[in-house]
C-alpha cells in the first residue's frame, strides 16, 4: 500500500494445498491400500496466489462465496497453517477468533475459560489477571462467569471468545464471522470495539458475509473465489462485484435446473447475499 | 503470538526448518508454556475426576482388578506361581498401568482438540505432554494400592525403596517419548487407537510382568534359541519391571530379604536411549505440527 516499511501483514503469493483427507479420513489401511496401488494423493488447492497486504489502522474485509478459501486465509495469517507456497510476514501480536464458540474447555467456568484462553495465547499470568475484570465486563454473562461453558448459549460462547480475543489489545486482528452472532446490544459493541482497534492503528482482517459492515466500516475488501482473489479494493466496488457474480450463478442454477426439467421455483433465489 | 517475542513474526513456506532447529523450537515451546502445561493437567483431571462414577478411584480398583484376575490365572489355573506372587505382579501392574494409560489418552490429546487446533495458534506439543503430567498424578494414586499390597508382605520392605523415584524417572522420559510420538502420529491414522490397544497387550505379555526374565532363560525354548532372551532383554520394559522388582520384592526365586540397587547400567543405558528417543520424537512432531490445521 503505502510504505514498504509500514505494512502490519504482507502475505505474497500464497497457496495452501490440502494433500490429505480432502474426502475422508486417513487410516492406516486406506495409506496402505494407496502405497500399494501407488495412487497418487488427492491434492485441492485451497488458496493460490494469493497476495495481500494491510497497513497499521486499516481494515480489510475479506469476501466471497462458502469455500472460497476465507478461514484458511485467516488461519494462514494467525499462524495457525503453514502455506504450501509463498511468504507470509507479520508484524506484531496477532489475536484471532476464528470459528465460532468452541471456547477452550466446556467443562471449565467462564473465568476459568479466560484464563486457560490466556494461557493457550501465551500472555502472562499476570497480564491476564489484570485483565480479567474488563474481560468479564465486556463479555457482560452475569452469573454465568461462574457456570461451566458447556451451559453457554452459542451467542453467550461467542460474547466470551470475543472479549477474550480483543482484550488482550494486539496489533492484529483476525475475526472470522463474528460480528453475525450475538443479540443487537452485543453486535452494535463489538461493532464499537472492532472500530476502536481500527482507530488505534491496530490491523484488522475481517471474514464476513455482512455487505453492509464491509461498506460501512472497511477501507479496503478482497472477493475470494475458489482460492483466488478475484478483485481487491474498494469495498463497494468489490461488494457490487460480489453480488453481481453471486446473482449470475443462481441464474446458471436455475437455468441449469430448467434445463434438467426441474422446478425452478424450489430453487429460486437460492443463495442471495446481501441486500443493497 | 507469545507475548514475549511477538514483536515480529516472519514465517516462510515450502522450506522447513532443520531437524536441530525444530528440537531447539519444541524445547522452547515446552518451556515457555509451563503454565498452560498445569492448566491443561489440572482441567485434564478434574474432568476424570467429575466424568466417571469412582473419579479417581478409579486408578486404584483398576490395578487391583487386573491383580486378582492374574493371580487367580497364574497361581490357581496354571499352578506356577513364585512366592509372595501378587507381589510380584504388582510391582509391574502399576508402571505398566501408568504407561499403558499415559500411551492411551495421549493417541487422542491432539485429535480431541481439533477445533482449538484450527482457532488459535499454540504450540500443540503441550497437549501430549499435559496428558503425560495427568498421568504421574494418576500413577502416585496408584501407589496407594501398591503401599497397601507392601503392608501385607513386611518382610519384604526394604531401604532399597529409595530407588523408587530414580526408577520411575527413566519411565517418565521413556513414556513421554511415546505420548509424543502417538500422539502427533494419530492424526493422521485415525485407527492408530485400535492397533495401539493390541500392541500395548502384546508388548505387555511380552514384557517380564508376571513372569521374571530369569524364568524365561530356563524354558526349552528360550535355551534353545539364546537371541530371544538378548532380545526380552533390551525390551524397555524388561528393564524397568527388573528394577522395580529389585527394589520392591527382591530376586525372582522368591526369597524374602533380597532386595537390592536396581541394575544401574541397564537403567542409565535406557534412560540415554529414552532421552535421545525423546528427542527424535519432539522433532517429528514439530516437524508434522504445521499439518494438524490441515488434516483436523
Amino acid at each position: 500500500m503505502s510504505g514498504t516499511s509500514a505494512y502490519a501483514i504482507k502475505a505474497v503469493d500464497l497457496g495452501v494445498r490440502y494433500t490429505l483427507r480432502v474426502r475422508r479420513k486417513t487410516t492406516v489401511r486406506t495409506s496402505v491400500a494407496n502405497f500399494v496401488l501407488r495412487r497418487p494423493p488427492e491434492r485441492f488447492w485451497a488458496l493460490r496466489h494469493v497476495s495481500v497486504e494491510l497497513s497499521h489502522g486499516e481494515s480489510l474485509g475479506v469476501i466471497g462465496p462458502n469455500g472460497a478459501g476465507k478461514s484458511t486465509l485467516l488461519q494462514v495469517l494467525a499462524g495457525i497453517m503453514r502455506p504450501s507456497e509463498g511468504t507470509v510476514d507479520v508484524r506484531g501480536q496477532v489475536s484471532g477468533l476464528l470459528g465460532l464458540g468452541v471456547g477452550f474447555d466446556p467443562e471449565l467456568s467462564g473465568v476459568e475459560n479466560i484464563l486457560l484462553g490466556g494461557a493457550f495465547l501465551g500472555i502472562d499470568d499476570g497480564k491476564v489477571h489484570e485483565l480479567l475484570p474488563s474481560i468479564v465486563e465486556f463479555a457482560d454473562l452475569g452469573d454465568f462467569i461462574e457456570a461451566p461453558l458447556r451451559t453457554y448459549s452459542s451467542g453467550m460462547r461467542a460474547r466470551l471468545g470475543f472479549a477474550i480475543a480483543t482484550a488482550v489489545d494486539p496489533d492484529i486482528l483476525l475475526l472470522d464471522e463474528v460480528l453475525a452472532t450475538g443479540d443487537a446490544n452485543f453486535r452494535a459493541k463489538s461493532k464499537a470495539r472492532v472500530i476502536e482497534l481500527v482507530r488505534a492503528a491496530k490491523g484488522v482482517v475481517l471474514v464476513t458475509h455482512d455487505m453492509e459492515w464491509v461498506q460501512e466500516y472497511c477501507n479496503r475488501a478482497l472477493l475470494l473465489e475458489k482460492g483466488r482473489i478475484i478483485l481487491e479494493g474498494a469495498p463497494d466496488a468489490v461488494v457490487r462485484l460480489h453480488l453481481e457474480r453471486t446473482a449470475e450463478a443462481a441464474e446458471a442454477r436455475q437455468a441449469a435446473a430448467i434445463a434438467a426439467g426441474l422446478d425452478p421455483a424450489a430453487l429460486a433465489g437460492g443463495r442471495g447475499g446481501g441486500r443493497h | 503470538m507469545s507475548s514475549g517475542n511477538a514483536a515480529a513474526t516472519i514465517r516462510q513456506s515450502p522450506a522447513g526448518p532443520s531437524s536441530l532447529e525444530l528440537l531447539r523450537q519444541g524445547i522452547t515451546d515446552i518451556f515457555s508454556r509451563f503454565r498452560l502445561i498445569r492448566y491443561l493437567t489440572a482441567a485434564d483431571m478434574k474432568k476424570r475426576g467429575s466424568d466417571t462414577i469412582l473419579g479417581n478411584l478409579w486408578w486404584i480398583l483398576d490395578p487391583l482388578l487386573q491383580l486378582v484376575v492374574y493371580v487367580i490365572f497364574v497361581s490357581v489355573i496354571a499352578n506356577k506361581a513364585a512366592p509372595d506372587y501378587p507381589l510380584f505382579i504388582f510391582a509391574a501392574i502399576v508402571p505398566w498401568k501408568w504407561f499403558s494409560a499415559v500411551v492411551g489418552d495421549a493417541s487422542t490429546s491432539v485429535v480431541s482438540q481439533g477445533q482449538l487446533i484450527k482457532q488459535i495458534a499454540f504450540p500443540k506439543i503441550v497437549l501430549p505432554l499435559s496428558t503425560a503430567s495427568a498421568g504421574v498424578v494418576g500413577f502416585l494414586w496408584g501407589l496407594v494400592p501398591l503401599g497397601a499390597l507392601m503392608l501385607l508382605f513386611p518382610d519384604r520392605i526394604s531401604l532399597m525403596l529409595i530407588w523408587f523415584p530414580v526408577v520411575a524417572i527413566v519411565q517418565f522420559v521413556f513414556t513421554l517419548a511415546v505420548a509424543v510420538l502417538v500422539s502427533a502420529a494419530n492424526v493422521f491414522f485415525r485407527d492408530l487407537g485400535n492397533a495401539l490397544g493390541h500392541a500395548l497387550r502384546l508388548w505387555w505379555f511380552l514384557s517380564p510382568g508376571l513372569f521374571s526374565l530369569q524364568g524365561l532363560e530356563k524354558t526349552g525354548f528360550v535355551q534353545h534359541h539364546p537371541i530371544v532372551a538378548t532380545l526380552a532383554g533390551m525390551n524397555p520394559f524388561a528393564i524397568l519391571f527388573e528394577a522395580y522388582r529389585a527394589v520392591i520384592y527382591g530376586t525372582p526365586d522368591g526369597r524374602v530379604g533380597t532386595t537390592h540397587p536396581p541394575d544401574l547400567v541397564a537403567l542409565g543405558y535406557l534412560l540415554l536411549f529414552s532421552l535421545a528417543f525423546l528427542a527424535l520424537c519432539i522433532t517429528f512432531f514439530k516437524r508434522v505440527e504445521p499439518e494438524f490445521a490441515k488434516v483436523l
